[in-house]
Order: structure tokens, then sequence, then C-alpha cells
């Protein structure tokens, strides 16, 4: 019993990571049709701009936090003005988005590899905030990292207002109405372009919390944005394109994972993720919570 | 004026020599991705030795001067890569022997490429007995190494936990897809219960891994005396961390994967009064002289790879000057009977291209220090 609730909250901790990063696919798929795969680059290069924030500049945590968030959701921006628009004016096939989003990604990891250099970096935890420092909290058997507990905890506030801000905002409405029809919202006054920008930003600024989340709770390095690929399939599994969809395919992929490694081996474990995605994507293609059964690029 | 004619004359001379015989020397390493911090020292280390002898006018080889040139190439830690850089070396390049190949899971698949080409390779710190003797018992005739194996080291880390420290139950955290970590769990397990301990849970992850908790759980749930981790600094580093917020308070034990300057930075407190395996104590006296001359150059510590490239590129250096010849089937024929005393202790090769009777060394972790313990004389 010890050993299962002990499984549980790892499973939980790394859970809330993968649905961070996944939203930020999700919501780039609800607009635009494709997976954003330089989207794990922009979470890596989040980490980076909190880390250094926090240790070349000597920022407070908070702002350091508020770095990497603005950051990386101007990163993102960017990467969408630059490397996206250009296609869409052209009405480009979705393949060419894909190819351009996975050069974008391995552009970004080897810019950082040849410039920061490819060593890894820990989160000194000395210029953490005093609860982060100590030891884990223990519940009998039970024991939870202080920073596994923050995580779980920034990441539920962060979705939580996500959510908010999509189903009660005007804003968060038009990116509604555009993920429905973009040419009908544009008819109605919606400037698709905005919502694109907007989209971006949001899931830019998600992906530089998870960075420093993960940074903190593991470390910070260049190839940080090839392991993001599993909150890609929590995306799929739940249904890319639905939020709710993103968060409910992280927590469950994030479970069984940390089942089948506590309880079988690690070995099955990357076995039982795949098989799941596939098995999903033959069963029911749209993922649990997904809408539109179109082709999953 | 007599001077400068003289330098102008010693020069001229220098130049004539270097313009006809220059030496390659390959090498081959992770210069990107988890273990390029060491590709990276290994290659500064080689590269500060051919000035080194180049400074002096090359080496003397069968009374002629030979200038040392590297040509070093990134082989990601990756098995193919490495295959296809070895192949560049021998081929395009045309070296005349190969130093390197610092992981088991590179050198093994390069082995035979080299006997293939006759090309002698000695390997720096590739452990696994699978890279100089072949599954069917044969020896690969051209791949020598630096270090000793696997099955020593394990039986060192294995005698130590069991008779010295008195711990009767162990558990074995280790990378699945890598030889050297699974082999060394290996080794480590079959002399652990033969000198009467028991392997209480033998858990594993997959390389690239950060996320250690759910394997350092079910050794949790085994509650061991003791945790043997055959893996490299970095998974070490991550591993100690999760393991000690998983309220695991346990020693952990390593072997040669874990010295590097970056260990103790990235784990922080968790690997405090840890012990592990090493090739030579990185603080000693016989390292000194390669360790000042290292910092000086580059401004850092050297690392072990640097320490046991340098053992390496000097194996090659003293076998060539044995042979009296550059020829790599000459060199070949000297490494068979290498006998000298290297910065990692005394070297002496054996029947089966390995080192013989080379001591490991007991490294403990005293905050920010690696401290070293005790000497094990082979059996």
């Amino acid at each position: 019993m010890d050993q299962f609730l002990q499984q549980l909250v790892n499973g939980l901790s790394i859970g809330s990571i993968y649905a961070l990063m996944a939203v930020g696919y999700s919501l780039v798929y609800s607009i635009m049709n494709f997976s954003n795969f330089a989207h794990g680059s922009v979470i890596m290069l989040g980490a980076y701009f909190g880390f250094f924030a926090l240790t070349s500049f000597g920022m407070p945590f908070t702002v350091a936090f508020f770095v990497a968030f603005f950051g990386s959701a101007a990163v993102a921006v960017l990467l969408e003005r630059l490397a996206y628009k250009p296609l869409r004016d052209r009405r480009a096939p979705f393949l060419y988005f894909i190819i351009t989003a996975m050069g974008a990604s391995i552009f970004i990891d080897n810019s950082v590899i040849a410039t920061i250099g490819p060593t890894p970096k820990t989160f000194p935890t000395d210029l953490l905030p005093a609860f982060l420092q100590g030891d884990p909290l223990e519940w009998g058997a039970l024991s939870v990292g202080r920073i596994d507990i923050a995580i779980f905890v920034v990441a539920v506030i962060s979705l939580a207002l996500l959510i908010l801000f999509i189903d009660f905002t005007k804003l968060g409405k038009a990116i509604q109405a555009t993920a429905y029809n973009m040419k009908a919202s544009a008819l109605m006054g919606i400037n698709p372009n905005f919502v694109i920008i907007l989209v971006f930003a949001i899931g830019g600024g998600l992906a530089g919390i998870a960075g420093v989340l993960y940074g903190m709770k593991y470390q910070v390095f260049p190839q940080m944005s090839a392991i993001t690929l599993k909150s890609f399939i929590a995306a799929v599994f739940g249904g890319l394109g639905s939020l709710q969809g993103a968060l409910l395919g992280s927590l469950l992929l994030a479970l069984i994972e940390t089942f089948v490694s506590g309880y079988l081996s690690t070995q099955y474990r990357d076995l039982f993720a795949f098989l799941i995605l596939i098995a999903m994507l033959v069963v029911r293609p749209s993922g649990i919570m997904g809408k539109v059964a179109e082709d999953k690029a | 004026m007599k001077k400068t004619l003289c330098s102008i004359l010693l020069s001229t001379v220098a130049l004539s020599l270097s313009a006809q015989s220059t030496v390659k020397i390959g090498w081959f390493g992770p210069e990107t991705g988890d273990s390029a911090l060491w590709g990276q020292a290994e290659l500064a280390t080689v590269k500060m030795m051919a000035e080194d002898y180049n400074a002096k006018g090359g080496i003397a080889v069968g009374g002629k001067k030979y200038k040392v040139e590297i040509v070093g190439y990134d082989d990601k830690g990756d098995s193919v890569e490495a295959v296809n850089v070895v192949k560049r070396l021998i081929y395009q390049d045309k070296v005349v022997a190969i130093v390197g190949a610092q992981g088991s899971g590179e050198a093994i698949p390069v082995a035979p490429l080299v006997n293939e080409a006759k090309i002698p390779l000695v390997a720096s710190t590739a452990t696994n007995p699978k890279v100089t003797v072949n599954d069917n018992g044969s020896i690969n005739a051209f791949v020598f190494r630096a270090c000793f194996t696997d099955p020593y080291q394990g039986k060192v880390a294995a005698f130590f936990a069991s008779q010295k420290l008195k711990k009767q139950k162990a558990a074995i955290l280790m990378t699945i897809d890598d030889p050297y970590s699974t082999g060394l769990s290996q080794y480590f397990k079959e002399s652990f219960e033969k000198l009467g301990g028991k392997v209480v849970a033998e858990v594993s992850y997959t390389s690239g891994e950060k996320d250690f908790r759910a394997p350092l759980t079910k050794i949790k749930a085994a509650n061991p005396d003791i945790i043997f981790i055959p893996a490299y600094y970095n998974d070490v580093a991550l591993a100690a961390k999760q393991a000690r917020e998983l309220g695991i308070h346990q020693l952990l034990l390593g072997g040669d994967g874990w010295p590097s300057d970056n260990l103790i930075s990235l784990a922080g407190k968790s690997l405090e009064g840890c012990l592990f395996i090493n090739h030579l104590d990185m603080d000693g006296p016989e390292a000194k002289p390669m360790r000042d001359e290292y910092k000086k150059k580059y401004g850092k510590n050297a690392e072990l790879n640097s320490y046991m490239v340098y053992d390496a590129l000097s194996m090659v250096v003293d076998a060539m000057q044995r042979a009296k010849s550059v020829e790599p089937a000459a060199i070949q024929k000297a490494l068979t009977t290498t006998n000298f005393k290297g910065v990692t202790g005394n070297i002496r090769i054996g029947k089966n291209h390995d080192p013989e009777g080379k001591e490991a060394w007991l490294i403990k972790i005293v905050g920010p220090d690696m401290k070293f313990q005790e000497k094990f004389a082979a059996k």
C-alpha cells in the first residue's frame, strides 16, 4: 500500500508537468491543425531563461519565473511570425508546417549546444524560495519532495486560470470560435492573425513555466526538448485540440508509465506508452476528448 | 649572431623534418551529448600531449623524429556515429593508431572495424570485457585498453560492500540499455552473492531518463543495506537526489562512471559519505604533474578521462618507440608487450589485451571533495 501511494504521488508529479507542456501542443493544434514540434525547444529555452535570470542576473525567484513566462511567450510568437506565418501566407500544405517546426526545433537545440554548451545545469537550491528548501515532507512511509508539491500547485493554478480564460473571457471565446471555424469567425470580425499570436503566446508562456518547473525537478539541458515528446503523446491520447483532454491524457499517461515501471519493469514503460498511443489512434483517432477526427499530422 | 644563426638552422631542420614525418593518431569520443564533458576532456588532453611532444621536436622513433598530429571526431556517444567516424579515421585520414573509445557501447561495435583494417585501438575507459574478448573467446587482436575491466571492478565493489562495510542486502539500479551498466551489475551481483550477501532488488531505467522515482520506490520497498549504482555521473546525481527525496537514506556505492568534476555540484548534498571505485586518486601525487599542466592550460580540472586517455596515448607512443616503427602492425605487436608506469598506475598488458594487476582505488565523497580511502591490488 505504501508503495502504491508513493508511486501515485510520483505519477501525479510527472503528470502535472506533462499537462503544462501538452496544453501548448493542444492549443496550437486547435487553431492551426498541425503539431508544433518546436514547442519542446521553447520549453527548453524557458528553463534556460529562468535559470540565467536566477543565477547570472541574481533576480528574485518570482521575477525569474515571470522572465521565463514572458521570455518563452516572446520566443513562441517570434517563431510563429518568422517560421509559420510565411507558410500561412503562401497557403502551404500542413506537412510543410511540421517539417518547418522540426527544423526550428533542431536549430534552437543546436544553437543552445553551440553557445551555452551541452553540460546539464541544476537550479542552485539556496537561490530557491525558503519553502522549497529543506527536507522532503513525510507522512509515514510516504515521502514527497517540496518541489513536487510546488509543481503540482503551480500546474493546477496555471491550468485553472487557462480554462477560466478560455471559457469566460471574450478573448477566450475568440479562440474557441477560431478553433471551430477560422473563416466564419473572421467574417464575424475576429482577427485570425491576432488569435494565432495569442495562442502561441499562451502556449509559449506555459512552456516557460513548464521548463522552469522541469529544470527545478530535474536539470536544465539542451536535449530537454526531446523529452517533451511524451507530453505530445499525452496530448494525442487525451485528444489534440481539447484542453481538458490534454490534462486528462497527461495524468493518465504519467500514471500508467509510473505504475508500469514500478510494478513491471522500466523496460516496458515506453512500450506501453507507445502501445497506448497506437491503440488510441486505431480505436479512437480523436483521442479521449477530441472532437475533430481529422488527420493527426 | 652565432645564436641566431643556430636557431635559424635548427628551425629549418625542424621544418624540413615536420614536412616529411608526421604521424597521425586518431581520437574519437563524445564532444556533444550526455557524456560530452568527458569527451571534450579527452580531446583536450591528447591535443595538449601532442603539443608537448611537438614542442620537443616530436617523438623519437627509431632514430627519427615524428611530429604528432591528432585527428579527433565527435561520436556523440552514439554507437552508429562511432562506427562512421572510425571508418573515416581509418580510410580517409589514414591514422596509424586510434585512442579514445571511452564507452564500451561505442568500443564494442568499433572493434571488428579496427581488426579488419589492422589499425591498433587503445581504449581509455571502455571497461566491458567484450571490448577486447569476443563472445566466442577469441581476442580482438588490434584492440587494447588502459583501464581495468568491469568483472574486476564489480568484484572490488562487491568485496568492499560485503567484507569491509559488512552489508548483507544490496539493491542495484542500472541503465538497462548500456552494456557498461548491465555488465557491471552482473559482476557485482555474482561476487556479492558468492561472498554471502543477497541482492534484494535489481531495478533499471533506460538511458536519457531523468526520473528514477518509480524504480527507486521499488528499492525503498525492498529495504536494502546498500545501493549499488553502476551508472554515469549525471544519472547518479539525479538518482541520488531523488532517492533522498523519497526518504531513501542508505549508502550509495558506484563505479568509475561516477568521478567527474560536475558530480558533486549536480548532486548537492545527496551523495555525502557515498563511495565509488576509481582508476586513480585524481588528487594524489602520481597524477599531479599532468593535473597541474591541464589546469594551467585549460583553466579547469582534468576529468578522469583525461588521465585515462593520457595513458592510452602514452601506450601508443611507448609501443612506437619500442617497435622503432610507426607502422600499425608493428605498433600492435609492441602493444602486446606493454609494461610501463602510467599516471593511473602500472600498465602491463596481459594475454586478453587488458592491463593485468591494475589497482582499483576506493574514493569517498566528503563535502565538496573526493577523498582517497584505500587501494585494492588484483588477486
